[in-house]
């Protein structure tokens, strides 16, 4: 229901710019007309990678334009029609993202960057030299339908906007899935999203076949409109720039943006060039620019999230006051004082679930872990604290993936599981949060937190269900519809524990959840893990500050300079003289109570 | 806007010098033809001139612009279409920019804004050509160029008039007769060329023709061939090449005038200028006045370049009065081709006798009108390709700081010399 009727405004417009196109009837209007859609497709298509995943592709012309000369060299050489020959240049820019996507997602931000920008222009010169300066798209006088030549050019209008309803349906439901979930959570925090079960590569590796498909695409059909290809009108720079004008300029990450900029930059464009284009040559470069600028640096993220923040913060007021009532209920859900809630057990009983033999690793010179061993078991909560620098945190990113051990072992289960990648170790059963959180912050906690779920859901209202639970066992159900950059601390820290305990890890691992938090809060925050813990969860804590912790853990594992130094029971471990040496200096041995 | 301002530039123009003329004129019709017939003739038939006047090729544009506006303005002077009654042409100037697609979009807008245009001449790159007379020949208005690709009459159009001789014969045509010369003046035939070309499409068509037929039927053997992508940032290693070959001739191919530039500046460092060895072009570019503003006199003279179309025997009043008027050195192919379509034009509608694109279009495909006065060769006749029959070549040589036409000797306005290994 939801769905439908927020398509609602995407079909009244299609519906406007189709009464509209077809009232008009000067050519050249036609042709912008026509232009409008054809860009905003290549825009979708650029978003659907770029705006989605935070990949910033300079390239987007390899793919338009290898569909481009796919429709055109169809015609010449073996008499194929656009109709058919649209879809496979669909089929092989698809194949074309792929490739270029392989080696290139090896990099990351500038390098992601500048890389795809070399493929368009290293292609542009192999169709040169292949000597495809200009090719045109013969004119058929006998069949002209059948080889999409239309006499009236208010077809092509409609046939684009077809194909721009179609972009835009597909991607809201690339959105709304899992793959629209995983690549908005590549954006906001890869490393999050690897963490949290999500395989990264494989993902963005879709998602650039699918925006090269499109882009193959409607380089296809501009082919048709344009009439004549050149290696520069398909593979030039300024035909990457196109893709990326138009939705930054509109909004970048929503199917709203490219059309937006579509559809204020391309008229404009176009009668800046007809209007004052022979009496100040280039003047519509320096509008056209300027334009960019000031949108640029008012809305840096485009004007339809400009537009879409104002309009929300004058509906705050009534918001806010709805809003502030769940507050209440989610603290008075959680016990303020957090009480043993469960019997201490005796440490070295129950199975061992997570077994560290000798685990070490060292950043060149630096030892940062060195030959740790320890067991963790069901239902154990086992607290690791050291002082800063002391290798917590590069323990942790050693059992979830993000790096690989020097030596050693960790057997998950008895099975081997080191030197796997993130999101296997995820699915294998080990979640994680993080000591800075990686929240994303542009979407609610329900849809931060099913990110999480699609690691054991097969189906997306699975996924829901699974966040569901999980955000009521951290007590946030009354605020999931809330954007998570609206949240606390503490509200940040359970979200990314909802989100961690979505995919039904067995093992959590949790980085300082109670960092930067007030007493209270941590209090709270304590409860949540308690009861957690109650449930059945084995649990891995890292702290520095101890207090929180002796009421929590059933043991300790003390590490300095990256290797352990003591292990035990809380009560044991506070009262030893190493822990206190590394924490507070040799000095507050001889004070400690013995 | 624009367009229309430089309308009534124009237009301001045409009506000081031929205020007393329309006089005249509206003087004679009321005696001599009815009212009726009047009533049913424009006063004025408008021609479009679709070229760059934006981007990187602003320069051809403008002058193209000059030879229209000298043509439009003779034409007018000399009282205009008399099939008409005397209207006027008035020139339609729009700016196709520089690239395929800005040209295209500039057609679109031209046969849509201005739908009374009866015929229409431009784009100067072939590239642009190509992408204009695609929406020209769909909206069935006939259009006039002096581009010279091959392509352009090879689509089986109905509504392109190329002016020009196509890239491959003017090779076909310029290289036999650049031996000759070489003959005539040395005594001995070139035995040894070095071909370095750039990749735009006109380099290529030419480089093809004269690889696949002209070198072995002249007897030359290619013993340097290099290709560049535009723009040329440096010129050494090429030139390295032509100087440990030696070759008897080079053809040099730019297409942009800063590339022409840098290779003329470092062939003159590796001392092989000044008819060391001799140096011939395939388009206009090497003999544009620009050159002058970075290569001295002393380093173009010699060199020879085989065009469509340059100022020639015949062409001495237009040249002087483009000189006095626009303070233009010399008369490039891009203003006498233009000049010549407005003529081209005029015979068209004098031809259909109404001011109609299918008619003008249909007077371009019939007409026979002799001896071509400002294009090379043949006759004001087009083949059922678009062809002119019968386009020849020029052959223009930089001889004292000016690039003069040398062939063919009906046209030309100096003697050709061949320079000579000092």
């Amino acid at each position: 229901m939801r769905g439908w009727r927020s398509l609602l405004p995407i079909i009244v417009f299609t519906a406007l710019y189709a009464a509209v196109s077809l009232s008009v009837t000067n050519s050249y209007y036609q042709l912008v007309m026509t232009l409008v859609p054809v860009w905003a497709i290549f825009g979708l298509s650029w978003n659907l990678l770029s705006g989605y995943t935070g990949l910033i592709s300079f390239g987007h012309a390899a793919f338009f334009g290898v569909g481009a000369y796919a429709v055109v060299l169809g015609q010449i050489h073996f008499d194929l029609s656009p109709w058919i020959m649209i879809p496979i240049a669909a089929i092989l820019g698809g194949i074309a993202g792929l490739l270029i996507g392989f080696p290139t997602f090896r990099l990351q931000g500038h390098y992601f960057a500048l890389a795809m920008l070399a493929y368009p222009l290293a292609i542009l010169y192999v169709f040169e030299w292949l000597g495809l300066q200009e090719v045109t798209l013969p004119i058929k006088r006998d069949n002209p339908i059948a080889y999409m030549q239309f006499a009236d050019h208010r077809l092509y209008t409609l046939l684009a906007l077809a194909m721009m309803l179609g972009t835009i349906l597909l991607t809201r439901a690339i959105e709304r899935s899992r793959f629209g979930m995983a690549l908005l959570a590549i954006k906001q925090n890869e490393a999050a999203a690897e963490a949290a079960g999500i395989n990264t590569l494989a993902w963005k590796l879709r998602a650039v076949t699918v925006s090269g498909a499109i882009a193959g695409a409607v380089g296809g059909f501009y082919a048709v409109v344009l009439l004549v290809v050149t290696p520069q009108s398909v593979f030039g720079m300024l035909v990457s720039a196109q893709a990326l004008t138009v939705a930054m300029f509109g909004g970048v990450g929503t199917v709203w943006g490219p059309v937006i900029g579509s559809v204020i930059l391309i008229p404009l464009a176009e009668t800046l060039n007809a209007e004052a284009g022979s009496r100040f040559p280039g003047i519509q470069g320096v509008i056209y620019g300027l334009a960019i600028i000031c949108v640029i640096l008012l809305a840096p993220e485009g004007l339809f999230w400009k537009v879409r923040d104002f309009l929300r913060k004058r509906s705050a007021p009534s918001a806010a006051a709805k809003l502030s009532a769940p507050d209440v209920p989610v603290a008075a859900a959680v016990p303020a004082a957090p009480a043993p809630a469960r019997a201490k057990r005796p440490t070295g009983t129950g199975d061992v679930v997570l077994e560290v033999r000798n685990l070490s690793r060292s950043f060149g010179g630096l030892k940062a872990v060195q030959d740790v061993s320890f067991k963790l078991r069901r239902n154990e909560i086992l607290g690791i604290i050291g002082p800063n620098g002391a290798g917590k945190t590069t323990l942790f990113n050693l059992l979830n993936g993000f790096l690989r051990p020097g030596t050693g072992e960790i057997l998950l289960d008895g099975r081997e599981m080191s030197g796997r990648k993130p999101h296997e170790l995820c699915e294998a059963g080990i979640g994680r949060t993080f000591q800075i959180m990686r929240p994303f912050l542009r979407m609610s906690i329900s849809d931060n937190v099913v990110v999480g779920a699609y690691v054991r859901a097969k189906t997306d209202a699975e996924a829901r269900q699974l966040a569901t639970d999980a955000i009521a066992r951290v007590g946030l159900s009354e605020i999931a519809d809330r954007i998570a950059g609206e949240l606390t601390t503490k509200e940040l820290r359970l979200m990314e524990l909802a989100r961690a305990l979505a995919g039904q890890p067995r093992i959590l691992l949790l980085d300082e959840t109670l960092a930067g938090l007030g007493h209270d809060e941590a209090n709270e925050v304590v409860a949540v893990i308690q009861r957690l813990a109650r449930d059945g969860m084995t649990i891995a804590i890292i702290e520095h500050t101890m207090q929180a912790m002796v009421r929590l853990v059933d043991s300790f594992l003390v590490l300095d300079h990256g290797a352990v130094i003591v292990e035990g029971e809380p009560e044991a471990v506070t009262r030893d003289s190493r822990v206190i040496e590394a924490y507070l200096g040799k000095k507050w041995v001889a004070h400690a109570p013995h | 806007m624009g367009q229309e301002k430089i309308e009534d530039n124009l237009s301001g123009r045409n009506s000081k010098t031929s205020l007393t003329r329309r006089t005249v004129l509206s003087g004679a019709a009321a005696i001599g033809l009815s009212t009726v017939a009047r009533a049913q003739q424009p006063a004025e038939v408008k021609v479009g001139l679709i070229v760059p006047l934006s981007g990187i090729y602003t320069r051809p544009g403008q002058v193209m612009r000059m030879g229209a506006e000298m043509g439009i303005e003779h034409i007018n002077a000399q009282g205009g279409i008399k099939s008409l009654g005397g209207a006027k042409m008035k020139l339609v100037v729009i700016d196709c920019g520089d690239t395929t697609e800005k040209a295209k979009n500039a057609a679109q807008r031209m046969v849509a804004q201005e739908a009374d245009l009866v015929a229409a001449t431009g784009s100067y790159l072939s590239s642009f050509t190509l992408a204009v007379t695609e929406v020209t020949e769909r909206a069935e208005l006939p259009m006039l160029t002096l581009s010279y690709s091959d392509l352009l009459t090879e689509r089986g159009f109905k509504f392109i008039f190329q002016t020009a001789a196509p890239a491959s014969r003017q090779s076909e045509l310029g290289l036999p007769e650049l031996m000759k010369l070489a003959e005539a003046a040395s005594g001995k035939r070139p035995k040894t060329v070095a071909m370095l070309m750039d990749n735009t499409a006109t380099s290529v068509a030419t480089a093809k023709a004269l690889k696949e037929k002209i070198f072995t039927q002249e007897g030359l053997q290619l013993v340097v061939e290099e290709v560049w992508t535009p723009p040329l940032s440096d010129a050494t290693p090429l030139i390295q090449k032509v100087r440990s070959a030696r070759p008897d001739l080079l053809l040099f191919m730019p297409n942009a005038i800063s590339d022409a530039k840098l290779g003329l500046e470092k062939i003159n460092e590796f001392g092989l200028g000044q008819g060391k060895i001799p140096t011939v072009s395939f388009s206009i570019t090497i003999a544009e006045p620009d050159m002058l503003q970075s290569v001295s006199t002393d380093a173009v003279q010699g060199i020879m370049t085989v065009v469509a179309n340059w100022g020639s025997k015949g062409h001495e009043a237009l040249i002087a009065e483009l000189k006095a008027k626009y303070k233009e050195p010399w008369m490039t192919q891009n203003v006498i081709s233009t000049y010549g379509d407005m003529w081209l034009m005029k015979a068209a509608l004098e031809q259909a006798g109404k001011a109609d694109r299918l008619a003008v279009a249909q007077a371009f495909r019939t007409m026979d009108g002799g001896p071509s006065k400002h294009y090379p060769g043949g006759q004001l006749k087009f083949d059922e390709k678009g062809r002119r029959v019968g386009a020849g070549v020029v052959i223009v040589q930089w001889q004292s700081g000016v690039p003069v036409t040398v062939f063919p000797s009906d046209l030309a306005l100096a003697a050709p010399f061949w320079p000579k290994k000092a």
